[in-house]
């Protein structure tokens, strides 16, 4: 494990090296307050760190407080390095964010068991990230597709087209719905079914680029959020993705099964300011239309004042 | 090496509390040694320039500086003659300060002598 030891005094700091390497820590050791907090705000830097109180340039104190300020780094425990054992000092210390102290000259088995306390400490930490993590996961993906679930894709629509309005750009947005997959539950069972939802998930992310967004919807519904996208190349695209479902059967413990798309998709730039749930409804009419036309194709939602009032017809 | 040096006065260092924290390791103990003597004069020189010039804040600093190292050392009395200037640094107490600094450069005296007979032995 990475340690950080900062002191000023090169006799203390190489005994101190030595004594943790020993234990079979990679020391990092630098002789100012400067320097320890440059190490600590590295992306890959050090999570103990042993910090002498009076350094030159910045104290130990305050290696603490701006160390505690970084943000995007896993915390770091960090222990003072004091002779100044007056309660006050201690106190001061621990208030700038040091998790423990030692008073020097340290005795070499208390040294050592303070940073055991201090990698139990961090192993919860990494712990509880690890749980948040899963939460956060749990929290916005689908359980059986793993794809973004409903509040995420919609969260995710939101801000592209908040971001797409800032730079001018445009946001293409595909609602596809799977077609009669009721009668696939009803003939087959919901095993099957739940195995075609799975691979229409899988073919669904492998036909975006890596940048774009694929979530659960509902049931059978899918939405698809793609950056930088005009209508233009839309339909060509959604194509791809309607392609990419009709033409192989999808294999399921029952053999293969022949499963279809229907897609009303939308380009942003097309609809000028309109809130993603405005917009949302014109693609569900859209994938209306391209269900009343028979299915297994795709409509292109376009604003009222253009030469077509409904929908352009693609296929 | 742990043998008692021949010398009437009482060394200036705790050689077994050093030989512990360095854990025997005598070519670390030699290094330390060989650190202590390049940094230490001139730590002395700048302490001894701050107490004549009564810059109290630099007199704290030097003479915390100098505690650290001498107490990593086990050298226990100068250590704690260095925290008597680092205490009055600290009070910007001037009063007895060059006394502190006599005191300090007297028990470092016999120091530098004793570390060179353990650097002698632990090159055996």
């Amino acid at each position: 494990m990475k340690i950080l030891i900062a002191d000023d005094d090169a006799v203390s700091r190489r005994l101190l090296e030595k004594t943790l390497q020993r234990e079979g820590y990679e020391v990092i050791a630098v002789d100012n307050g400067l320097l320890a907090l440059q190490q600590l705000s590295l992306p890959d830097g050090p999570r103990l760190a042993l910090l002498d109180w009076m350094m030159p340039g910045l104290a130990g104190p305050g290696v603490c407080s701006a160390a505690r300020e970084l943000r995007g780094r896993p915390y770091v425990h960090i222990v003072l390095v004091t002779s100044r054992n007056a309660k006050q000092d201690i106190v001061a210390g621990l208030e700038s964010g040091a998790d423990d102290y030692l008073t020097k000259p340290w005795n070499t088995a208390e040294l050592l068991a303070r940073l055991r306390v201090g990698q139990r400490i961090l192993h919860l930490e990494d712990r509880l990230v690890e749980a948040g993590e899963t939460l956060l996961f749990k929290a916005t993906h689908d359980s059986l597709t793993s794809l973004l679930n409903r509040g995420a894709i919609l969260d995710l629509l939101a801000r592209e087209l908040a971001r797409t309005r800032r730079e001018k750009g445009c946001t293409v947005m595909m609602l596809c719905d799977l077609d009669h997959f009721k009668n696939v539950n009803d003939t087959y069972g919901h095993v099957v079914g739940d195995e075609v939802l799975q691979e229409v998930a899988r073919r669904l992310l492998f036909s975006v680029r890596s940048y774009d967004f694929v979530g659960r919807y509902g049931g059978e519904e899918f939405l698809i959020v793609l950056n930088n996208c005009d209508s233009s190349q839309a339909v060509l695209r959604a194509e791809e993705v309607r392609n990419g479902i009709a033409n192989h059967p999808v294999q399921t413990s029952r053999g293969p099964l022949p499963i279809t798309m229907s897609l009303g998709i939308l380009a942003s730039r097309d609809w000028d300011f309109h809130l993603a749930e405005e917009i949302l409804g014109e693609a569900d009419a859209a994938l209306y239309r391209a269900k009343a036309d028979g299915r297994n194709c795709v409509r292109l939602a376009e604003p009222k004042a253009s030469s077509d009032p409904h929908s352009q017809l693609v296929k | 090496m742990t043998q008692q040096r021949d010398t009437s006065a009482q060394p200036s260092v705790n050689l077994p509390e050093l030989l512990v924290r360095v854990d025997n390791d005598r070519d670390l103990l030699r290094e330390l040694i060989e650190i202590f003597q390049e940094d230490f004069p001139r730590r002395l020189q700048q302490l001894q320039t701050y107490v004549g010039q009564r810059d109290m804040n630099s007199v704290e600093t030097a003479s915390h500086g100098l505690k650290g190292m001498l107490s990593s050392l086990s050298a226990m009395r100068a250590a704690a003659a260095a925290a008597r200037l680092e205490q009055m640094g600290r009070e910007g107490k001037m009063a007895g300060l060059p006394e502190a600094l006599a005191q300090f450069e007297q028990e470092v005296e016999g120091l530098l002598p004793e570390l060179d007979g353990y650097m002698m032995e632990a090159k055996q």
